[in-house]
């Protein structure tokens, strides 16, 4: 699960463009939303693409996207939960 | 401000090629959103409002040789310029001196998006995608049909169109031109519909305007196109004009790259710019053409913005891209066009397809019958980078 | 350059543009979302903007942003098609999807400098600099504008960027 939690970070990190972020510097418990990241709706949409992309899982309701993406940790446990790939 | 008059106008979309079978449809209350025939996609579930002709079709009615170089956008926007000309009387000289100002987006996208993966290979398919480019597609559209004294093409996202009849109008009011045809055109792609599908913001059935349960929007494609002139040049050339335009204005938003701020702040603007330059108050309109797509964030921040303009004076409004869909970059001058109609011919334009009202929200009117004469129209077209405008048409 | 004196950059083509986000402005991470064409024009703000010695970042609604190009925004379409182009691998991206407008660049200048005013974007064969002309002064017609930034603003891919943009302040 560790090793999730950091590739997902690295993932986020990468496919919403966050420059000047380090793995590191992202908390696994903080919200992704609302807090010092800037992460917008377009953000959420990314998001669900890489969901998809990388662990097989679609989600057809952007607002489900708001629980799964409360947290790194959160996201983590819900595609070792579903993911398909 | 100096009246500027419209003297001709062409409409294509989902419901009807030229203004007689679209005014038939609106007075029917009969949507042109349904399945996919045209466009070649695999999202082919997805509900549009596709120009109910084929190319070929369209190259026939048109009675042009087939040429390799046109494009879908190309053609309707033929079709809906042709009209607009034929009722201005606007050909020879005239028509030299006028300028063309031009809305599009996607341009010749249809054409490219089907050679895409040939063209690395192959030569010669380049005179097929030639007139890709927005300003290629602006030159197709007039070729055949006028030489203008110049050209230029508007690309704004949803308000490219309003903002197309905006310019020509400033041109006209400091007298760089007497004579300006404006307007937009834009087709259906693969390319937008899977971009639109992406933002999650397409609804899978038709659209719901203004309605509680609304899931987003259905695309759409046309084109609509109107003469302005100057009160000078109706009367040189002798030409009755259909209305006026009376005032308009743009303004930005400038909260999101795609959403609208949640009290409609750039629509805001945009309307009471309008209203100011038109010399009117909110009581003086009859009739609002709302931008109305049916996503959730358009419908609630316009709901909220036409609120804040019009108070206790809110007239009918409705959106009528539950007829046609979203046009897109032509939705500006289509909207218009049946406007247009709606003044000459004294109806509302009803919201079809809406059932319940949103909270707090705008209801629509849904019966075409108005409470007394409709001298004054306002309509709003607000494109993705907050670029939201308004215009007001007058008797 | 800027008022015809050279600045300093380092980095070749879009890396420069980079640089000079960090040179010169540094306090706006939305910078790194912007595609190639939004971040030229964003960058050729920033650096007339600052020089102006005005007031920035309240809302106001007489400054009016209208851009040029021929290339509209070929360098972001050409990137959100290949997102779409490999039935296998067919991931569109919205966060790309979002810059295949060449306004949008309008509307990130005026997100960051907080402009309500017009804003409105023209693409042309070539710059046609008495087209140009007349458009921009056309927009002086509407009597709340006050100033417009304007200019030329193309992007074509990550070697081939150019942007020569002026602010016009009515006496």
């Amino acid at each position: 699960m560790e090793d999730l939690v950091l590739e997902l970070k690295k993932d986020i990190i990468e496919s919403l463009n966050l420059e000047d972020v380090k793995p590191e510097d992202i908390d696994a418990d903080e919200p992704l939303f609302g807090s010092g990241l800037g992460l917008d709706s377009i953000d959420a949409l990314e998001l669900i693409v890489l969901l998809e992309r990388k662990y097989g899982i679609k989600l057809k309701d952007p607002n489900k996207g708001k629980e799964v993406f409360k947290s790194v940790n959160v996201m983590a446990q819900f595609i070792t939960d579903n993911r398909t790939k | 401000m100096e009246p500027i008059y419209i003297t001709g106008a062409g409409v294509v979309s989902a419901i009807g090629i030229g203004k007689d079978e679209t005014l038939a449809a609106l007075l029917a209350g009969r949507t042109g959103i349904g399945r996919m025939k045209y466009l070649p996609s695999c999202h082919n579930d997805l509900p549009v409002g596709e120009v109910p002709l084929s190319n070929e079709e369209m190259v026939r009615k048109l009675g042009i040789a087939d040429d390799v170089r046109y494009t879908r956008t190309a053609l309707m926007g033929k079709l809906a310029l042709r009209e607009a000309l034929q009722e201005a009387r606007l050909e020879g000289e005239a028509l030299s001196e006028a300028h063309f100002i031009s809305a599009t987006t996607v341009g010749g996208m249809d054409r490219r998006e089907t050679y895409y993966e040939h063209e690395q290979s192959c030569d010669e398919t380049y005179a097929q995608i030639a007139t890709h480019h927005c300003g290629s597609c602006t030159e197709m559209v007039a070729e055949g049909l006028g030489t203008f004294a110049s050209m230029a093409t508007v690309s704004t996202a949803c308000s490219s169109a309003t903002n197309a009849m905006i310019t020509g109008a400033n041109m006209l009011r400091c007298g760089m031109a007497d004579i300006v045809v404006v307007g937009g055109t834009e087709s259906l792609t693969k390319f937008h519909l899977n971009g639109f599908n992406a933002l999650m913001i397409l609804d899978a059935q038709q659209c719901r305007p203004f309605d509680r349960d609304r899931a987003g929007l259905n695309l759409g494609e046309g084109a609509g196109y109107l003469v302005l002139e100057t009160a000078e040049s109706v009367r040189k050339r002798g030409v009755k004009p259909l209305c006026v335009l009376s005032g308009y204005g743009n303004a930005c938003d400038a909260f999101h790259q795609t959403a609208s701020s949640p009290d409609g702040e750039g629509a805001w603007l945009a309307m009471q710019e309008a209203l100011q330059l038109a010399g009117l108050k909110p009581e003086d309109i009859q009739y609002i053409n709302a931008h109305g797509t049916g996503t959730p964030n358009n419908d609630e921040s316009e709901s909220h913005a036409i609120r804040r303009v019009f108070g206790d004076h809110l007239p009918p409004v409705s959106s009528t891209k539950s007829f046609t869909g979203h046009t897109t970059s032509a939705s500006g001058s289509i909207e218009a066009v049946f406007c247009i109609l709606a003044l000459q011919h004294q109806f509302l334009p009803q919201n079809i397809n809406w059932q319940t009202p949103m909270d707090d929200g705008i209801i629509p009117v849904t019966d075409q019958r108005p409470d007394g004469e409709i001298r004054h129209i306002l309509s709003n077209a607000f494109g993705f980078g907050g670029n939201d405008s308004s215009i007001i048409l007058s008797k | 350059m800027l008022n015809g004196h050279c600045l300093e950059t380092s980095g070749n083509g879009s890396e420069m543009l980079t640089d000079a986000y960090r040179r010169y402005v540094g306090d706006y991470p939305k910078f790194f979302k912007m595609d190639g064409l939004s971040r030229l024009g964003f960058i050729a703000s920033e650096l007339i903007l600052q020089r102006l010695g005005e007031e920035r970042f309240t809302p106001r609604t007489d400054r009016a942003v209208i851009l040029f190009n021929r290339s509209g925004s070929i360098e972001a379409d050409v990137h959100y098609q290949s997102t779409i182009s490999d039935p296998d691998n067919f991931f569109p991206s919205p966060s790309v999807f979002v810059y295949t407008l060449p306004n949008i660049v309008t509307g990130e200048i005026a997100i960051r400098n907080k402009y309500q005013g017009e804003t409105s974007f023209f693409v042309l064969e070539h710059e046609d600099q008495p087209t140009i002309q007349a458009m921009i002064e056309a927009s002086f017609e509407d009597e709340g504008t006050t100033s417009v930034l304007a200019g030329w603003v193309d992007y074509t891919d990550a070697h081939h960027f150019e942007a020569r943009m002026k602010i016009i302040i009515k006496e």
